[in-house]
């Protein structure tokens, strides 16, 4: 109204009216779409976690205890956890020995959890007892006792669950480590104290890449 | 106190009418004035010289419910006759929406009878088959549809890329055509996994595993369990598959589609590239000899595709594609062979290629990203063919590549699990009956036979399936030296029969025969080769 | 633009008929497709059937005695087993049931040392319930062939049978008959499983032939029968098997009737088999 009007028409002046001064109505507005920007990520944010599945005890995602008898007995085939979606192999001596194995991966004594799934593309490999090593149906990846790739398109070794052995109170005793680079689970020995394996599908250790044909880097 | 009189004086305006008019005109008035509020614009009089294929009067009433109505108010009134022919859209887009529709429909048919529940799916399938009156037929339809949609989106989108019309200032157009696409492959995807078979459950594992390949690893991790409801496809995956598919994909499509749908109106169906001056968009300009009017032709028309479509899907259901049903979904086997359906064979084929991140997320994200943008980088506004030389030849290699792509992402082109397992799926696969138990059940005679005395065998079925052995056993000779077949028939139970199949080489390693076979019952009443693709 | 119309017309005509065709071949191929897949469910069965419940009932489901019993069987489907428990249900039921929930007890007047284990999911065992059905199926496809069948097995008269002492004097054996008694209708391999490397009583995995085992046995210190020799243990084992039995073994798994089910003939057949294992 009248400011309007008292406005002269120099351009310096016509410059500065392009930047109109913030009135309360305006910063108002301003602060309420901020907030529901906010309201809205923090509402997708909870919808995450509510779409996000549970897990329990038991079920796979969750931890399995194990007694020790259902450890299978070194260097024989391995035992099957279908509601782990798990084998639990034993590693014994003959596996050292194997000609196969790649050297660049360690391989120790023991048990490991090894996840079913193969890691090219999700496929449950097979244990093929006349060859003596796990084979994939999907493009025939295979793979030896411990986990190891000999053969076929995927690009790692076997992934593995981390087992924990405990004592009798519950305390942990020896868990399964990453041997190379956070990668490569180990094979634990089982303590003469351990009562029971804890096998957490939750938790996961990814096997070391593994891309030469035959195995090996 | 008007009031009090107007309840026992009642004033009904119709007898005013009567008074003034007479009866006749009255209803003839009041017929008229309804039938134009429900066309919104047409009286009778308008609606039967439409009928007749009169000249439209002016100003053309027939543009009235383009304007006032609802359910025209997108479409547009006319159409430049350039366009109203076969060449260029060769009508992909409509039919796209047809196909949308249609799929709407037979779907929501479906769900009378579907719980997207693993402990009921697969029964509920089954009873849709044979305890549904018409419920193969909706079912088959339901799939035919949707393979045809992915098939037609994507040569709508060919052929726009062909005659440049997304260029500007259609690009929004395109990039929500794109989109279009993916909602449209997910769609279908998503629909796979509802039978709840083995060859379903795998498919869309092998395909969800790309969630899980996102980068950064704890992105990718949430997204997996996000999409699959928990580590696995399982009660939780099924459900949420399910509501994408009914609920969340058709509303993103529906919203896309009304989007654009409205560019293409706004700027006019683009005209063929020869027919444009170069630079300019004279789409929406249309002149008035050109004017093809929406009713009542391209509506007439229109209506004769639809009834034509209908009749094409309902006869190729019925007697000619019907849409698998395998065995009932097992997470702890996964069948050998298992292949993503044909419109994903191009992604399971860049797999094969190397590491699941950057064949499964970047580089399909990176072609997704480019394939919606690019027409806000292209700079030539010349639509003609001549002078885009490099881009059309660049849309036929990657028509190429998409193919060679699809072709490595079948179960041929692969490393092969052990020869013997090779043969033994040739005849007894595991992803669909195969050539056995497709076979006449009543040649099947008991007894022992030998796949390299096949010209023997005493009827034509036993005949074929142990010529298919031999010939099997020849192509894989280098792997299985000195391989013989042999197939024992035995009757099991009334009407079913065993037959094993027995695989015996020399051991490359030991030079010692070994042995490897597997068997199958097979029974008089299965009928395995109705469920097959392009069975009876 | 008239023929649009005309063809419309047509189409519309055309699809209302093919409908009507298709309506009226639907009660038939429902039909159809129904017995298809109660066929498949009887396929499938089968498969489940060799993989999980022959070791126990037998290939054909005859039943091993001791073990389980026969499913292949008249009194099956003629209700008589329904009856001797008082089972409300049809025999679809009863076969469903124990199928998914197993047998905690047998039922009168037989003996089963081991029980029917749980198999269906919703009992802890490890079958879906779609594969329940398709044994369902299986099993009840027996129906006709059982009940078109003769009466149960013929048992031998008591004077003709071995009886349970173990010094009994036996006739000359032939080795030949002996397999197919112990590979065959006994049902011995059952139990006795025959493996990729031979049967149970040749010589394996470091442990001598069940002639030299036999041998061994009778010298333990804690050998509880009264044989006095490999062959009289031989012998013990198969008609008084609880005499002794083996450390790491339960005792009454090894049916303990096979002394009124052999006759001398049989048994010496069986023993001169088992004798040619070195």
């Amino acid at each position: 109204m009248a400011d309007a009007e008292a406005r002269a028409e120099s351009p310096a002046e016509e410059l500065a009216e392009t930047s109109l001064p913030l009135t309360r109505r305006e910063f108002l507005y301003y602060l309420w779409g901020a907030s529901m920007a906010v309201f809205m990520a923090g509402t997708g944010g909870a919808t995450i976690w509510f779409a996000l599945p549970r897990f329990q005890e038991g079920e796979f995602g969750g931890v399995f205890t194990l007694g020790l008898d259902l450890i299978p007995q070194p260097n024989s085939g391995p035992a099957d956890f279908p509601e782990g979606r798990f084998w639990l192999v034993n590693n014994g001596d003959s596996i050292l020995d194997d000609p196969r194995q790649p050297e660049v991966y360690p391989v120790q004594q023991g048990v490991k959890a090894l996840y079913k799934v193969c890691v090219h593309l999700g496929c449950l490999y097979k244990w093929v007892a006349t060859n003596d090593r796990f084979e994939c149906p999907c493009h025939g990846s295979k793979y030896l006792l411990t986990g190891s790739r000999i053969d076929g398109p995927a690009n790692r070794n076997l992934d593995v669950f981390i087992i924990e052995a405990v004592d009798a109170e519950g305390n942990v005793l020896t868990r399964t480590e990453p041997a190379m680079d956070g990668r490569e689970g180990t094979a634990i020995n089982v303590p003469p104290d351990a009562v029971s394996l804890r096998v957490d599908t939750g938790r996961r250790v990814q096997g070391a890449p593994n891309t030469a044909p035959g195995g090996g880097l | 106190m008007d009031f009090i009189r107007g309840i026992f004086e009642p004033h009904i305006p119709i007898l005013d009418d009567i008074k003034e008019k007479g009866v006749r005109q009255t209803i003839e008035d009041t017929a008229n004035d309804s039938v134009r509020r429900v066309t919104a614009g047409l009286d009778i009089p308008a609606l039967r010289g439409m009928l007749r294929g009169d000249e439209a009067g002016r100003p053309n009433p027939r543009l009235t419910p383009h304007a006032d109505g609802f359910w025209l108010h997108m479409r547009p009134g006319f159409y430049n006759n350039l366009v109203t022919g076969l060449y260029p859209s060769f009508r992909l887009g409509w039919l796209s929406t047809f196909f949308l529709t249609f799929e709407i429909i037979t779907g929501v048919y479906l769900m009378f009878w579907y719980t997207p529940s693993p402990l009921v799916a697969y029964q509920n399938m089954v009873d849709i088959l044979s305890t549904v009156p018409f419920g193969r037929l909706m079912r088959d339809m339901h799939r035919l549809g949707a393979e045809v949609m992915v098939a037609v989106v994507a040569l709508h989108m060919l052929r726009t890329l062909v005659t440049g019309s997304y260029k500007k200032p259609r690009q929004f157009t395109w990039a929500t055509g794109a989109l279009l696409l993916w909602v449209t492959l997910v769609l279908s995807f998503s629909g796979y996994l509802l039978p709840w078979d083995q060859l379903s459950l795998w498919a869309v594992t092998i395909g969800a595993s790309m969630a899980e390949a996102f980068p950064p690893e704890v992105v990718g991790q949430t997204l997996n369990l996000l999409v699959r409801g928990g580590p696995d496809i399982g009660a939780n995956g099924l459900l949420r598959f399910y509501l994408l598919h009914v609920i969340g994909l058709p509303l993103a499509a529906l919203v896309l589609f009304g989007v654009h749908y409205y560019k293409v109106v706004i700027h006019g169906h683009s005209l063929a590239p020869e027919d444009e001056s170069i630079g300019e968009d004279t789409a929406k300009k249309v002149p008035l000899d050109k004017r093809e009017y929406f009713l009542p032709t391209i509506a007439t028309r229109e209506l004769f595709y639809v009834a034509g479509l209908t009749l094409l899907l309902i006869v190729t259901s019925a007697w000619f594609y019907h849409a698998p049903l395998e065995p009932h979904a097992d997470p702890q086997v996964t069948p050998l062979h298992t292949t993503a359906p044909w419109y994903f064979l191009w992604l399971q084929g860049m797999l094969k290629l190397g590491d699941k991140v950057i064949w499964g997320v970047i580089v399909p994200g990176a072609i997704t990203t480019i394939s919606v943008v690019f027409p806000y980088f292209e700079l030539g506004p010349n639509r003609r063919y001549a002078a885009r030389r490099i881009g059309l030849s660049g849309a036929a290699v990657s028509v190429f590549v998409l193919a060679i792509l699809s072709f490595m992402g079948t179960p041929w082109y692969a490393v092969q699990s052990s020869a013997d397992q090779e043969v033994l799926a040739e005849l007894l696969p595991q992803t669909h009956p195969g050539p056995l138990l497709t076979s006449e059940w009543d040649e099947f005679e008991a007894g022992t036979y030998e796949a390299a005395n096949w010209q023997q065998a005493p009827t034509p079925a036993l005949r074929n399936v142990l010529h298919l052995f031999e010939e099997s056993l020849q192509q894989h000779g280098e792997t299985l030296p000195n391989a013989e077949g042999i197939m024992v028939v035995e009757n099991w139970q009334s009407g079913l029969r065993k037959v094993t199949l027995r695989v015996l080489w020399d051991s490359i390693e030991t030079g010692e025969q070994t042995e490897s076979s597997q068997s199958t019952y097979f029974h008089r009443d299965s009928a395995h080769e109705v469920t097959t693709r392009f069975g009876g | 633009m008239k023929w649009y119309i005309g063809l419309g017309l047509g189409t519309l005509i055309l699809a209302t008929a093919v409908a009507a065709v298709l309506a009226v071949q639907e009660p038939a191929r429902m039909e159809r497709f129904d017995a298809a897949f109660h066929a498949r469910q009887i396929e499938n069965g089968a498969s489940l059937f060799e993989n999980n419940c022959r070791t126990c009932h037998g290939p054909q489901g005859r039943g091993i005695p001791g073990v389980a019993p026969g499913l292949n069987a008249a009194d099956l489907f003629n209700g008589s087993r329904l009856q001797a428990i008082g089972y409300a249900g049809t025999v679809e039921d009863y076969v469903r049931g124990t199928i998914a929930a197993g047998r905690p007890v047998p039922s009168e007047g037989t003996s089963y040392p081991q029980r029917m284990p749980t198999w269906s999911r919703e009992y802890g065992g490890p079958l879906r319930p779609d594969q329940i059905e398709s044994l369902v199926q299986f099993v009840m496809n027996w129906e006709q062939t059982a009940l078109a069948e003769a009466g149960p097995t013929p048992s031998i008269p008591e004077d003709e049978a071995v009886g349970t002492d173990i010094t009994v004097e036996l006739p000359a054996g032939d080795a030949e008959n002996g397999q197919t008694l112990a590979e065959g209708s006994l049902g011995c391999t059952a139990c006795h499983v025959l493996s990729s490397t031979g049967p149970a009583w040749a010589a394996a995995d470091g442990m001598p032939a069940v002639a030299e085992r036999a041998a061994q046995r009778i010298e333990q210190d804690n050998y509880t029968g009264g044989a006095t020799s490999a062959h009289e243990y031989l012998v013990e084992s198969i008609i008084m098997p609880n005499a002794f039995v083996v450390e790491g073994f339960d005792p009454s798994v090894m049916p303990g009737d096979y002394g009124r089910r052999l006759t001398p003939q049989d048994l010496a057949d069986i023993l001169v088999y088992m004798e040619t294992f070195r």
